[in-house]
Formats: C-alpha cells, structure tokens, sequence
C-alpha cells in the first residue's frame, strides 16, 4: 500500500531554484482557504448536537481539488490528518465526475470498501461545480457516538470482524442533485442506538458542505478560477517543496525501532510494531515491515488510520507549521505487510484502533530519533489512549448513563525540557469532563485526580507524569470496563534517560480489598463505595540522569513529584544530597 | 468640569480629556513607566492641569485602563502564592484539561502553575453535588497548612474547594482560619472570586486573583497617593474586562477582573461612538506595533465572552471578546526556505522597531512597507518628532524580500501589505462570518496607530461596505473611558433541570444577587435613577455540555416558565441553527449584572468649516495603480459635511487614514471620517 494517493507532479520535483508563480497571491489564498476550513469546520461543531463532534471536536473538514488532491485541512483530531483523502479516492473511484450532477453528496464509512479509518468515523463528500464541470470537493468526518454493531458506541476490543463493528457503508449518494434522499438517511439512522442524534448530525454534515462549496464559489468570483487554480497547484509545490527540505536536513540512512503492545486485545503474547524508517535523498518512506500478525480483537489498523499516523509523526517532528495538503503527503511513502496488526485483511476489525497507532507513534519516534539531530528528537511518551467506561443508573432520576473517558499521561522528555506532565499525546487530544460536571451527571464520586509520583522517567529532562484517576460508586450496580496499556513496560527513555513507569488499574486502592486489574477488563459490577483507580504511564526521560540540573532535582523532590527514595535510586545518595543543600 | 480618562499602554499612556464647559475633548501621550505605571499617570496629569490652566478640583470624573494585573500574570511577577484544596485535588491547576496546547509542536509547553506543587496543600472536607456534608472540614489541617505556607513567605492565599459554588460554608471558614494564622495575607476564596461550577477554570481564576492581588494594592495605593498629591479629589475609577467601571475599593477585591480593562473600554467606545454615528453593527479592528485585535459588535452591544487565556492560565469572568492576532505595523516580513513570503508573527515591537525609525532594526517590517510606498510620512513622523530613513526601509526589503523574489521594491511592499491584509481578514471572519454573521451589515471600525492605514484595504478584502475612523484612532481606549458606566457582574451556579417545577427555585437565585447589587448600588452611591439590572439565565439541553444565554427581559419572577422554554429555544436556534422541540432544558448558571449609568452630556457637533479643505502637502504615494500625485491633509482641517476624492491621506496625532484611488471620504457632523465602499 502506498501514501502516493495521486502521482505529485513531476515538475515540482526539482527543488531549490524553481520560483512559485506567484507566492504573494498564494499566501493570500492560501488565508482564504483557511477561513473556509474553519468556518466549515465552525458549522459543523456548532451545529451538530451529539457530544462527540460538538464537544469533543471529533470531526474534521476539508477542501480537494477536482482531480482529489487535498487542498486544506482543518483538523482537531490528527487521527484524522488526509483520512478524507481515502474518502474522497473511493468516491472518485466509484463514480467518474462525469457522472456526479451539481448538488450530489456521498456518504461512506467502510474501511475496506471506502478508506474510512473505522466505522463510528462518516464522512461526506460534495463536488463543487464551478462553469459546468467538477472543480473542487468539499468534504468533512465526524465521529458518531453508535454506528450500531455488538456494544453501544460500536467499538468493542473484543470485535471478531467487521461485521460486529456497525453498519458498513460503501460510496452511495445520499443528496441527489439536492435532493435528499430521506429513505437513506432513515436507514443510516435506524442502525444506531441514538437515531435521532445521527440523523441531525449527518444533515449537518451535508449542510457544512454546502456552506464550503458556497465559499468556494465565491472565491472563484472574486479571483477567477484561472487564479485559483494556479494558486492550487503553488501551494500544493511549496508544500511539498518544504517537506523535501526537511528530510534532506536528516541524514541518510534507515533506522528502526519497536514498540509493543501488552497483548492483542484478547490477552496473550506482547505485539511488536516495528518502524523502519528510510530516508534516500529528499525521500521518506516508512515502513512496517516485523511487526505483529493480525490481531484477533479489534486492534488492527486500517489504511487511513496508519497513514494518518504516520502524517502525525512527519508533520510533528519535522515541521509542526507544514500545512497538512497532498503537497506534503505525496513525499511520504508508507508500506505494511499485508495480514500484519499494520494491514489487515479483510474482514478483520479495526474499531479499537487508537491504542495501537499511538504505539505506532512511539515506533516512528523511536526511529526518527536515530536519524534527526538530537534537538528535534523525543523519548517515548505514555502513547496510550487509556479509556474507562462507567455505566449505570444515572443519579438523579431512573435513566442509565454512560460515560466515557480518555486519560492524558506523561510526555516524553525532548532536548529543550521535561515532558509535559498529564498530557493528551500524539494521535487524540481531548478534554477531561470536570470532576464537577462528573459528579452532577452520573452516580460517581471522584476520590482523586493527580499527578503520579515518580511516574516520569529520570534523565538530564524528566519524563512527564502519568495522571492518577480514582473513581467510586455512590450506587450499587455500576459497571465498569477499561481499555489500557503498558502495563507490562513502561515508556522508553532515550539517550540515557531512564523508563517512565507503568500503567496500573487497581480496584479498591487504599483498602484491604485493593486487588490489582489487568488492563482490559469488560463489565465489573461496582457495588456503592467501591473505587476504580487507574494511572497513566509516565514518559519516558532525555539524557542521562547524572547531566539533571541540580535545582530541577531539587525541585522535583520538594514538590513531590518525584519521592526522595526513587530519586537517590535514579540519581544516587550523593546528588540527591547535593540538590537539596541548595538553597531554592 | 472636566471628565478624564487615561489607558496605560507598553509604550504611551493615553490621556483623552473631555470639558463639559465648552464640549471640547483633547488627547494626548505621554511615555509610558513600566516601573510604575502611576508615574506616567501623574506626568500626564499634572500637564494636563497645567496646559489647560484649571484646578484638580474641577477634575470630576477620572478614569483609568490599566494592564498591571496582566502584565504581572504575564510576567510572572505577582506574590509568592499558596493554595489550599480538596483532598485528591491539588493537581487540578497543573493538569488543567488534560490537553496539550499544541497538536503538533511539543516545544510548546503548558504554563508553569502560578502557584507551584510544594505550596498546593490538601486539607479534608468535602461537600457532594448536592452540597451535602461527606467530610467535615479539617480545621486543625487549615491551620497547619496556612502556618506552612506563610513559613515558606507565602503572602497570599487561596482557598479552592470542591462544589463551593453550592455552598460556600467551608471555604468561609477556612478563610477566617487562614486570617486568623496569617493576618497580612491576601486571601481569595473560590466561591468570592467566581461561584460558578467547572473546578479548573474556578481555581485557576481565584489563584490568579490572589496571585496579583497584594501588588496591585500597593500600585493602587501610590496612584491614590498621586492623584492626592495632585490634588485631585474625584475618586477614580478603573475599567474592567466587561467594559464597566469599577471602585478602587472593588478593584482590590477583585484585581482579576481587570485583565482585559484597557482593550475592552477600546471596544465600549467604539459601539457608543458608532451609536452616536448611526452605525450599530460593527467591526472593531485595532491595530498596533505587535498586535491586531477585532471584536464584534452588534445592536449597538459588544459581543462578550465568559472567559479567555492569560498568558495561557484561563480566567473566567465575563469580559468583551476580543480577538487578537500577531499581526500589525512592527510584524517581520521573511521568506522561508521553500520560496513563500510571510509577514508576523514575529515582529520587531517597539525596540529594535521598523528598519525605517533607524533604532537599529534590521529586519523590514509592515511600517516599512508603508514607508517605502510613502503611505507613511518618509520623512519624519509624529509630528516631525521622529525622523524616517526610507532609504533603511528600501534596502531591507530590496535584500531580503524583493531581489530573491524577482520583484521590485515596490511591488515586494505592495505583496508584503497585501498578505498582511490577508491575515487581518482571516481574523475578521473569524469573529463575523464564522460565527453566522453576513458582513454586508457591518460597518469596519478601526482604531490604533495602524488601524486606519490598512482599513480600507481590509474592507475590501472582506466585501465590508463601510468604514468608520473616529478622531484620534490612536487614543480609542482612553476616549472609550470616558463613555462607560459602572457595573459589576454575579453568578450563581446550580444545575437545575428546568420545568413547571424546578422553575420557581431557579428564579429565586436571583434573590440573593439582587440584595448583594443593591448594596453595591449603595457602597458606589448611584442614585436610584441611575439603576439598572440586567438578568440572564445560561442553559442546555439535558446531555449537552455548551449553554446558551437567555436574557430576561422582565423581573425574572415575572417570567412565565413557558415564556423561559420559547426564549430558550430562540437562542439555541440563534447560536446553533436549530431546537428540539420536547427535549428537557438544564439552567447552569444565573447572571446578574448591575449598571450604574454615569451621567454625561452628548457629544458636541463640531464647527463646520467653510473652506475647501486644503492639503498640507503633496506627496507621491503608490497605490496598486503607480506612483499618483497624492494630497495629505491635517485632518482638525476636514470640516463636516466635506467629501474628498481618493487618492488621498489623512494625517493626524495619533494614525493615518489612506484612501485609494476610487474611493470617497466624507467627514459626518460629528467628525468621523466615513468611506463607502
């Protein structure tokens, strides 16, 4: 499989001397562009009513070109990063332009038969007519809380195919030259458990479209199609012109790294997940070539979703600003053997994905951290998307609740710092539902939220910390699920900085009843006043203990995040002395 | 009398005075002292008493912008600061929302907590959402916590409890405990400083508010003592994020709610001199050496917001909402190493500033674009205080942009203020368009140094039809003082599903706000003709996590339930585009804002002047159509009533207005230069 979803244009290959047709007008569009992203991406937060695009922010939108490239993205999620790219291919795929009527909007979902990253993630696709023909497409995902399938919220680690994921839809019209087609949406809708909700969704879905294409066709108003697409094809050169400086900056070479999952999902067995990364010249290709078989649960990654990952990686450590646009993506070759946890085969599951492309991240890392100069590179960070999940009465009246949570953790340590302590990292970046809000919804107290003593790795920069979240009953009969990892390793440290520590789920902490739970575990009854606490793995730490600044250490210890004990072990008796004599 | 009000700005503090004899309103600067900021202020003022040969006591009303409680949060320059919590809880400030700030640059970091690890105690006690007792309070772990803190030089102290917006009995109590160990601490409670629910913004605002508020009593206390020296008897007043004014008595309990105070009396200023001009629906654009901000105005009313970031630390208060970008006249032009241009957001400030001031500034900026296409006076500026080199300016944007370009000077200028341009736009459809506002009904008002220099451009770029320059644009905020009322704003929070019901309870919260803006009314003497009170109720539909503002426009006890849901849903289909008929509506918080109108005379109609307006000179100016012969005008010589035929510039005091080719100016009978486009 190759990211190359269209060829770049081979003029545009010669770099360094060849100058833009006309940067000022290209910057200019290119601030165009973004208003529109984000008054689509605006639209469809603002109006859509499930909490997971409207709260969360699990959507993006986009702008293409009529030929499919990727134009500009607005994203929340990089998860999403180019995955409308998938979308957009299979539309055009499925149906020449010459067929598409002005007004039409396609729906689809299916990893396997319309590059979707996994079920729950629908996208819509507009082609925008501009003087009788298909100029541009305006699309836009979002992430619907239940497709249907075997679990409410549709994804279940414990998945055996596709099938049991939701409703698998391939490229169909759902508006046909404006007109929309009700049946469609009636029988999307019906599948989920929250009908209602997808129904007002997906019509803010489409709706979000026609506000871009109306923008769109505006711009071509005001500066002429001719403009604008000499504009196009500058950005899309500068982008990926930019990129090709930065892997030329980078030393030749490959270099590879493993990172593991604890077990597939169903237990068993750690999974590696290898990164090799190979730069030639002004090529990058990063392939997965040792990594695990196919994971019998949910685990797997489909294409969009790997790619996604990997656009993550390259945007992050070698240009954070690089406007994430077929510019870009076309100098980045991805490869994965087939019937790999990386490539799986059809129908396997892939709903549960999350967790292994934030490993697939610390693979990436790991090997770009041999090629980069030192100050570009990370340690491993907690590269989990730790989730627990309560459900019951809720408290107020007879109603049931669920309520979902993805835990921040410790960032790995980087030459410029310490990692960011309780932190979102890489693929997801969402908020915490205050203990407050919490506490008003459901039948829950929150006993403790905190940062995890000694969880970041030592090193000259200390690994962030993972985060501590404990939570009991105030009911009987609550139940509880999580889907966690690195419990059995914890985060690497890198040129010397030692291991951020371990995951841990603990029923009961505290008391004499404390049992320790392992990291994927399906409905445990809470009786009122029993507790679930989970942290977070710390990150990993940056250079080697003996180069910390002594006021750090010192610091570290007097504000507890690291214990005496841990720190004379990590940095020895004597420097441990040494940083409190100092007078802070 | 004279009514004056004054902005502290990084660089000058602006003075507007305003005499109600004779209707007449000056303005001036004077340099600014970051050391204390009051120094600058008596400056201004005794040269103001002196200039216009009057006595302090004839100084009526004296207002003031200040940015000291910002730039110590900034800065980093407030008191050592404790902090006593909930068990289980004293990492909330550090964890904040479990985000990073950037999706892809981990360089960026999350702000240091203003109060660190080791000063953050935890003390038992804890009330449930119900505001039921599960622990008593540990008063004994209080004490101990407040000895430990002020052992380790804490000299101020706030006290974050779980759910004190419901009720407040424990962090009364740990508050007399703490005064009693610590009398000379500044002590901040939660549930004083902002009762309302969500646990991180709370702590956060009440750590700042303790974090800022010894120093900001101290600087209040040698403004007071200078205003005394001066002679000054009017008790001053000090504008706060929401655009009111507030005593210095108020000011120190509540130094957070300043953080916004002179960008938001800009703003206020604004929406009452386009009321005044007939314009009610506008677009505020600020424009200085580092920064653009735009803000929203609509029906006459700016539009507000319930929070925003502090040097990335959130305070919520409500407060104007305001915009703001790395963009204006110090922004760097560069070229980065795949061949684009761009300009900011780096900028080179006021020091070293633009290559053409000649402070040793090497790297050409926006003022320099302007120089180079004499838009600018090339050859001195302020008022022939500060000279130019234009021929700085041209080679630094011949080395560095143009020539690896392949462009000529003047068209590298044009592009470098035609993507500045771009990027103000963006930040205009940002707070219009974006949020479901056609900018056809909007009017541009800009403002700041280099507001009016780049106005009519970004009219253009964003199809707005209209463009307001007020006098003076560089002085806004100090002129916006002086047309602001006192007001302060309550909150009670408690989530409350809405019914026949629950209905009657959720309007009695406003009983208590009510007896606390009655004494308000009484402690800032506003007599009962000046009174007003505005309620609004924040609500939701049950599952959601986003409210909606639903204003009462009755006595809230007057309000039928029924009334309530219509209003709601109104509101909802405002602000999200559409409602759910049947669907059960959450009230989250109860606001009470109490106004208290200053008296002030209508603005005067300016003398029109009969003479054709002529120019001070002509200079050869270069507009996208070539280098034209140009007129530059003062403007106190635009009478009203006239109209002027572009090209042409505007000079005066504090900006410059550049009109192109094609375009018409008139001055209104109130002195406002308007272009329609």
């Amino acid at each position: 499989m190759t990211a190359s979803l269209q060829d770049s244009l081979p003029a545009l290959r010669t770099t360094g001397e060849t100058r833009l047709a006309d940067p000022i007008a290209m910057e200019v569009f290119s601030n165009r562009l973004l208003s529109i992203t984000e008054e689509m991406g605006n639209t469809l937060v603002r109006s859509s009513f499930s909490t997971n695009i409207k709260e969360r922010k699990d959507c993006s939108v986009a702008l293409f070109d009529g030929r499919g490239r990727l134009i500009c993205q607005a994203s929340h999620v990089p998860l999403h990063l180019g995955s409308l790219m998938g979308s957009v291919t299979a539309v055009l795929k499925a149906c020449s332009v010459e067929r598409m009527r002005d007004g039409d909007a396609f729906i689809c979902n299916d990893p396997y038969l319309a590059g979707g990253t996994h079920m729950p993630d629908i996208s819509i696709v507009t082609p925008v007519f501009i003087d009788g023909a298909v100029r541009f497409f305006a699309a836009n995902i979002g992430h619907h809380s239940d497709v249907g399938g075997s679990v409410p919220g549709s994804i279940s680690g414990t998945a055996r195919s596709i099938f049991e994921e939701g409703l698998r839809i391939p490229v169909i019209r759902i508006v046909r030259a404006g007109e929309l087609d009700e049946d469609l949406l009636n029988l999307v809708s019906q599948n989920s458990r929250e009908a209602e909700e997808r129904s007002l969704d997906l019509k803010v879905q489409i709706a979000t479209n026609e506000r871009g294409k109306r923008l769109l066709l505006a711009l071509a108003n005001q500066m002429g199609l001719e403009a604008m697409t000499g504009a196009v094809d500058d950005l899309l050169a500068y982008t990926g012109r930019r990129l090709r400086n930065r892997i030329r900056d980078m030393q030749d070479g490959r270099a590879s790294f493993v990172a593991y999952l604890d077990d597939d999902g169903l237990g068993g067995e750690r999974v590696p997940l290898q990164a090799n990364v190979i730069v030639d010249g002004e090529r990058l290709i990063l392939d997965f070539t040792g990594s695990g078989p196919q994971a019998r649960g949910a685990m797997n990654v489909a294409e969009s979703a790997l790619l996604a990952t990997c656009y993550y990686v390259v945007k992050t450590l070698l240009d954070p600003e690089l406007l994430p646009n077929s510019g870009m993506f076309s100098c980045v070759e991805v490869s994965s053997p087939a019937g790999s946890i990386l490539n799986p085969s059809y129908p396997a599951p892939v709903g549960a994905r999350s967790i292994t492309c934030n490993k697939v991240a610390r693979a990436l890392f790991g090997a770009f951290a041999q090629l980069l100069p030192p100050e570009r590179a990370m340690a491993s960070s907690q590269d989990v998307v730790p989730v627990i999940i309560f459900s019951g009465q809720r408290r107020r009246d007879d109603g049931t609740f669920v309520y979902l949570e993805s835990m921040g953790g410790g960032a790995g340590a980087r030459h410029g710092g310490d990692g960011m302590d309780g932190i979102h990292v890489h693929i997801t970046n969402t908020s915490n539902l205050p203990a407050e809000a919490l506490e008003n919804e459901y039948a829950l107290l929150v006993d403790e939220y905190a940062l995890v003593e000694d969880s970041g790795g030592a090193g000259r920069h200390r690994g962030g910390m993972g985060i501590a979240r404990q939570i009991s009953a105030t009911r009987d009969g609550i139940v509880f699920s999580a889907r966690s990892d690195g419990h059995r390793a914890g985060a690497p440290g890198l040129f010397g900085g030692l291991d951020g520590r371990t995951a841990r789920l603990v029923r009961d902490h505290g008391t004499e009843q404390a049992e320790e739970l392992s990291s994927k575990i399906s409905n445990l009854v809470l009786q009122a006043g029993q507790s679930v606490r989970l942290e977070t793995p710390g990150g990993g730490g940056f250079g080697l203990p003996a180069e910390r600044e002594l006021a750090a250490l010192a610091q570290d210890i007097r504000s507890g995040k690291s214990s005496r004990a841990q720190a004379e072990r990590d940095y020895g008796p004597e420097m441990v002395t040494r940083a409190l004599d100092l007078r802070g | 009398m004279y009514r004056v009000g004054f902005d502290v700005g990084g660089t000058f503090t602006d003075f507007t005075i305003h005499d109600e004899g004779s209707d007449a309103v000056r303005h001036f600067k004077v340099p600014s002292t970051p050391s204390d900021p009051s120094e600058a202020i008596e400056t201004g003022l005794a040269e103001l008493i002196e200039q216009l040969a009057i006595r302090p006591d004839q100084l009526a009303f004296v207002g003031h912008g200040t940015t000291v409680a910002t730039n110590m949060v900034i800065e980093r320059r407030g008191v050592r600061t404790g902090l006593i919590t909930t068990k289980g809880f004293r990492d909330v400030l550090e964890i904040g929302r479990q985000t990073r700030p950037h999706l892809f640059d981990y360089s960026i970091g999350k702000p240091e907590p203003l109060v660190p690890r080791q000063r953050r105690i935890e003390v038992s006690g804890r009330i449930d959402v119900e505001a039921r007792c599960l622990t008593p309070l540990d008063e004994e772990a209080v004490r101990e916590a407040a000895c430990l803190l002020v052992a380790d030089g804490a000299q101020a102290i706030a006290i974050c409890f779980l759910h004190s917006y419901l009720d407040d009995a424990q962090e009364r109590r740990a508050a007399e405990i703490v005064r009693d160990v610590a009398p000379d601490a500044y002590v901040s409670t939660s549930s004083g400083v902002l009762p309302e629910f969500r646990e991180y913004e709370r702590f956060s605002t009440t750590v700042i508010n303790a974090y800022v508020g010894p120093r900001m009593d101290r600087y209040l206390d040698r403004f007071l003592g200078r205003l005394e020296a001066l002679g000054i008897a009017a008790q001053p007043y000090t504008i706060h994020s929401n655009g009111g004014l507030m005593s210095v008595e108020t000011v120190r309990d509540n130094p957070v709610r300043t953080c916004l105070s002179g960008p938001a009396a800009g703003v206020v200023g604004a929406a009452e001199v386009g009321k005044q001009a007939g314009l009610l629906n506008l677009i505020t654009f600020d424009v200085g050496g580092t920064s653009t901000d735009v803000s929203l105005v609509e029906a006459g009313a700016p539009a507000f917001a319930a929070s925003r970031m502090v040097a990335d630390h959130p305070v919520r208060t409500p407060m104007v909402d305001i915009h703001v970008i790395g963009a204006g006249g110090g922004s760097i032009a560069w070229l980065d190493d795949a061949g684009a241009l761009k300009v900011g957001p780096h900028s080179a400030g006021a020091d070293p500033g633009p290559v053409g001031y000649g402070r040793g500034g090497t790297e050409p900026t926006l003022t320099d674009a302007n120089i180079v296409l004499h838009r600018l006076n090339p050859v001195t500026l302020l008022g022939g205080r500060m000279k130019v080199d234009e021929a700085a300016a041209r080679r630094a944007i011949e080395e560095r942009i143009a020539r690896p370009l392949g462009l000529s000077v003047e068209d590298a200028a044009l592009g470098i203020i035609r993507i500045a341009v771009a990027n103000m736009s963006r930040a205009i459809r940002a707070v219009s368009t974006e949020k479901g506002h056609d900018l056809a009904d909007f009017a541009l008002f800009p403002y700041g140094g280099a507001g009016p220099l780049h106005a009519l451009a970004v009219a253009e770029e964003c199809d707005i039809r209209r463009v307001l320059v007020p006098q003076e644009p560089g002085t806004m905020c100090a002129r916006g003082i002086l047309m602001s009322d006192l007001s302060l704003d309550f909150v009670k929070s408690e989530i409350i599903v809405a019914d026949a019901g629950s209905w009657p309870r959720i309007v009695a919260q406003f009983d208590g706000m009510r007896e606390r803006g009655l004494a308000w009314f009484e402690a800032e003497r506003v007599a009962p003709a000046q009174r007003s009170m505005s309620c609004v109720v924040e609500a939701r539909y049950k599952g959601q996590n986003h409210e909606v503002q639903v204003r009462l426009e009755q006595e809230p006890a007057a309000v039928a339930f029924e009334t309530f849901v219509a209003c709601f849903r109104a509101a909802h289909r405002r602000e999200y585009g559409y409602d759910v008929d049947g669907l059960a509506i959450e009230v989250v918080n109860c606001r009470l804002k109490v106004v208290g109108a200053v008296e002030r005379h209508p603005p005067r109609v300016p003398q029109t002047h009969d003479a054709a307006p002529q120019p001070k000179e002509q200079r050869s100016v270069r507009f996208a159509q070539g280098w034209l012969d140009t007129p530059v005008y003062d403007r106190a010589t635009l009478g009203t009533g006239i109209t002027l035929a572009g090209p042409a510039i505007v000079d005066e005091m504090s900006s410059t207005t550049v009109v192109a080719p094609g375009q018409r100016l008139a001055v209104d009978t109130l002195g406002n230069l308007i272009v329609e486009l």
